[in-house]
């Protein structure tokens, strides 16, 4: 295992039914590093996130966590892992329409056990750095989708994960938007000291990565994946 | 047409989980349906066996053209009604049952009591009724199938059509003047032709509620569908349209099937006795006009309902897309149920008509479900301000953001605990009329025969082997010669009733117990009757709750999978679901029960009894456990749902 390695994922296979959508991937995320990956759609990109962040089991191949196998473990402690360990943004949808932005970021805390007053409190700590400022009481209905991707990425952070899992966290939104979102995604991740894995279309927002792997019919493109 | 075609593109494109969703409604709207022609069965049914039983009922008229006298008389516990008919004129029209006018020394029976005559010693019934030809009362004349009457020809001068009944009695009417064959309700045809209309409106307010949450099941999930198809230029028209027209296509082939089902449990539902028989099978089928209005009324109730559910999409192409911050419910709404409840009573008691009963019923009914969205908001506001945990929080938040859907989930059952609090206070206790000896048969004679009859019984029971003493009392008009017999015994009993036949005309030999027969039966029907509304109440707000549990997982599968796929355990969505309900279902439940008694005390003034308590704990028991039981039947779908590693936006 490699110097600051967190996250590794070996050999993975993963079929659906006839289909492969992953054909032996190999990655490997050290600690802080941001990682894009790309590709056309349907080539496997959520598939490998997926199979990463323990949400699906592949078929082949292992996944560890700073050494521990991932893979194998029960759905309930895959859940516990999603839960503490990791951090996650989607595309959209990911708020609770019925909570107010601050209960959003502080819910991940809540299931962890932390008092809701200090969930609370320890969430409203990252509006202002996140240019949320005075949005949190909003429900995710009056947020901008923007604002409320920014919700979404205090959401991940909130529990101190040691990977952040992005899947189009941008794909919703115009461009310009997308651009400020992403940036405050990199950024955040960087400064919490997490690892971030996200899934882009956006050939500028992989710039801000330090690296870029490219995925083509369920495999990793070894010619793309250029290292900054 | 076009409309209609591209909703059943829709239906069928939509995949399993739809043809699902569409197959609960269809099973729901054909248990609805059933329902309905079932509570419009009953009370035709009740209603023709009135108009069947008028007739025994005598009405006294000046320009008269025979004489006609209605005795009960009892064998093996069970009452036979004896009618004694003279007539005036010649070429008179017989009554409803029989083909010709009987002439004197007649005596016509009912198909029941000529094969009761056959099957039973003759010393204990057959030897009452001497000269038996055959003649045979058809259905037309009775109440139901089983029951015991005969019909005999007398003479106008007959002692036993010229008789003055001295006194009201429950079962006898003496010797009465009779234009024609026409008669009035009796009292207790009437009382239960109300308990079946009260019943009913009890019944059918859970009905439309399961109606309305099944509709609502075809358009969860179809919803963010058509609200995508409003986004890309469908007009409110249109997607009212579709909307209406696939609910309504569903519903049309529930409601067919309901008939179906209903057409098939007649015959059963026709054996259950009530009012001391059971039915005869056509009674219970409503006239085509019925059941036609049915099946244009629950189709049409079905595609509101549905459109009602989408108004937000058609109002807004966003509505469903983009959740806001919902507006208030009114405290309007609790002005408008404080002064519905307070009317009942006096609606009540004001006049006695039957309407104002019904209204008197029906309006706190109305309030509770005026009044339940805004209770669960205000439940919502206090469990997600006191929530210490996710779960907690998640329940009230969810119960303030959607009062509406939540209040669906429990109506049913709350409505169904206004049932029970009603019927609870209503229930009459058991050995209510006391226990009345069945072994002190009692003739009433005119003061000058007292001692002549007196004597003639001792000798009738003695050389019929039966022991027992006579005894004479009364004053005046009124005297009453009584045979006590040795024991209570009903075989005993009926040969005593046989010897004493015919020993003073017109009167048949009835004791105290008998008296009370009427209202015994009446009594153990209210239970029965009681059972069977709780029950159907019940079953059919638990299965509202499962379905509209069903159908709220639907509508938030994106957000549950996101969530579980960010790590949140199952069980905590699990607990915020059953907060969700049993916390409004506790509150808004206890609140409909006590105002169930407030109203069955309004109707009935008087203390909860033991066997009404029985009733309302059982209620209260079954009620949470069964919706507890359809929140966990739903688990396999909320997990199924979350289990969907890539949610979609659709
Ligand atoms: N749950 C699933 N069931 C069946 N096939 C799936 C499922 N998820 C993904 N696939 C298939 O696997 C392939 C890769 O999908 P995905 O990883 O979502 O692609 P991408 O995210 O790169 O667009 C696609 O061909 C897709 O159709
Ligand atoms: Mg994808």
């Amino acid at each position: 295992m490699s110097e600051g390695m967190v996250l590794h994922g070996r050999g993975l296979v993963k079929r659906f039914g006839p289909a492969v959508a992953l054909a032996g991937v190999e990655l490997a995320v050290r600690q802080g590093e941001t990682i894009a990956i790309m590709g056309p759609s349907g080539s496997g990109k959520s598939t490998l996130l997926h199979c990463l962040a323990g949400i699906t089991k592949p078929d082949e191949g292992e996944v560890t966590l700073l050494g521990r196998r991932v893979d194998t473990m029960r759905e309930r402690e895959r859940s516990a892992l999603r839960r503490t360990r990791f951090g996650f943004v989607f595309q959209f949808g990911q708020l609770l329409p019925e909570l107010a932005a601050e209960e959003n970021v502080a819910l991940p805390l809540m299931l962890g056990g932390v008092p809701r007053a200090k969930a609370v409190t320890q969430a409203r700590e990252w509006f202002g750095p996140l240019g949320l400022g005075g949005m949190e009481h909003r429900r995710p209905g009056e947020l901008s989708g923007g604002q409320a991707q920014r919700v979404a990425i205090a959401r991940a952070l909130v529990t101190g994960p040691a990977v952040v899992f992005a899947d189009e966290p941008t794909g919703a939104l115009d461009q310009s938007t997308g651009h400020d979102t992403m940036r405050i995604l990199v950024e955040a991740t960087r400064r919490n000291g997490a690892s971030l894995v996200v899934v882009t279309h956006d050939p500028q927002v992989a710039r801000w990565c330090d690296s870029t792997v490219e995925v083509r019919d369920g495999r990793i493109l070894p010619a793309a994946a250029v290292a900054r | 047409m076009r409309t209609l075609e591209l909703s059943w593109r829709l239906l069928r494109g939509g995949g399993r989980r739809e043809l699902l969703g569409a197959g609960l409604t269809l099973v729901a709207v054909a248990v609805c349906t059933a329902l309905l022609l079932f509570a419009a069965g009953i009370n035709l049914a009740f209603d023709a066996r009135s108009d069947r039983e008028a007739w025994r009922n005598p009405v006294r008229a000046s320009d008269a053209v025979a004489v006609q006298a209605v005795r009960h008389g009892f064998v093996a516990d069970r009452s036979i009604t004896v009618v004694e008919l003279a007539a005036l004129k010649q070429g008179l029209a017989p009554p409803p049952g029989l083909s010709r006018f009987p002439a004197p020394g007649e005596v016509w029976t009912s198909p029941a009591l000529a094969a009761l005559i056959e099957r039973l010693p003759a010393d204990r019934l057959g030897r009452r009724f001497p000269v038996l030809a055959g003649l045979v009362i058809g259905d037309e004349g009775l109440i139901h199938p089983g029951e015991l009457v005969a019909v005999v020809g007398r003479a106008p001068g007959d002692p036993a059509m010229t008789w003055l009944q001295s006194a009201e009695s429950l079962l006898s009417t003496g010797p009465t003047r009779i234009a024609g064959f026409g008669g009035e309700p009796s009292d207790m045809a009437v009382g239960y032709s109300i308990l079946a209309l009260i019943a009913t409106v009890l019944m059918i307010v859970p009905l439309l509620v399961f109606g309305g949450a099944s509709a609502r099941l075809t358009v969860a999930r179809r919803d963010r569908r058509l609200a995508a198809l409003r986004l890309v230029g469908a007009t409110p028209g249109q997607v009212v349209g579709m909307t209406a027209a696939e609910a309504m296509f569903v519903a049309v082939l529930g409601a067919l099937l309901g008939t179906v089902v209903y057409g098939v449990a007649v015959p059963l539902l026709a054996g259950i006795p009530i009012a001391g028989g059971t039915w005869f099978a056509w009674d219970l089928l409503p006239g085509p006009q019925y059941v036609i209005g049915v099946l244009l009324a629950v189709p049409l109730l079905v595609g509101l309902s549905a459109v009602v559910g989408l108004r937000r999409v058609v109002v807004s192409p966003l509505g469903v897309a983009k959740r806001e911050t919902p507006p208030g419910m009114r405290f309007v709404r609790v002005v408008v149920t404080v002064a519905l409840v307070a009317a009942a009573p006096a609606v009540a008691s004001g006049t006695a008509s039957v309407a104002a009963l019904v209204l008197a019923v029906a309006l706190p009914f109305l309030s509770i479900a005026v009044l339940g969205p805004w209770v669960v908001g205000v439940i919502g506001r206090i469990t997600a301000r006191s929530a210490r945990g996710p779960a907690r929080l998640l329940a009230g938040r969810r119960l303030m953001d959607d009062p509406r859907s939540a209040w669906r989930t429990v109506s049913g059952v709350v409505l169904t605990g206004f049932v029970a609090g009603f019927i609870g206070l209503l229930t009459p206790a058991s050995g209510l009329l006391g226990d009345e000896s069945a072994g002190r048969l009692q003739i009433e004679v005119p003061a000058a025969r007292v001692a002549e009859t007196a004597d003639k019984a001792g000798e009738r029971l003695r050389s019929a082997g039966l022991a027992g003493r006579v005894e004479t009392s009364g004053k005046g008009d009124h005297r009453l010669v009584t045979v006590v017999l040795a024991t209570e015994e009903t075989a005993t009993v009926d040969r005593a009733r046989t010897a004493l036949a015919g020993l003073a005309p017109g009167h048949s030999a009835t004791s105290p117990a008998d008296d009370q027969h009427q209202g015994e039966v009446m009594l153990a029907d209210v239970r029965t009757g009681t059972i069977v509304v709780l029950t159907v109440s019940f079953l059919v707000a638990i299965a509202s709750a499962g379905i509209t549990a069903a159908s709220s997982i639907l509508d938030r599968r994106q957000t549950y999978a996101l969530l579980r796929l960010a790590g949140t355990p199952l069980s905590v969505l699990d607990r915020a679901r059953r907060a969700e309900t049993l916390v409004p279902l506790a509150v808004l439940g206890g609140g409909a029960i006590l105002i169930g008694m407030s109203s069955g005390a309004a109707l009935a003034p008087g203390a909860l009894n033991g066997s009404g308590m029985t009733t309302l704990l059982v209620c209260v028991v079954l009620g949470f456990c069964g919706v507890i039981g359809a929140g966990a039947l739903s688990r396999p779908l909320l997990r199924s749902v979350t289990d969907n590693p890539a949610p979609r936006p659709d």
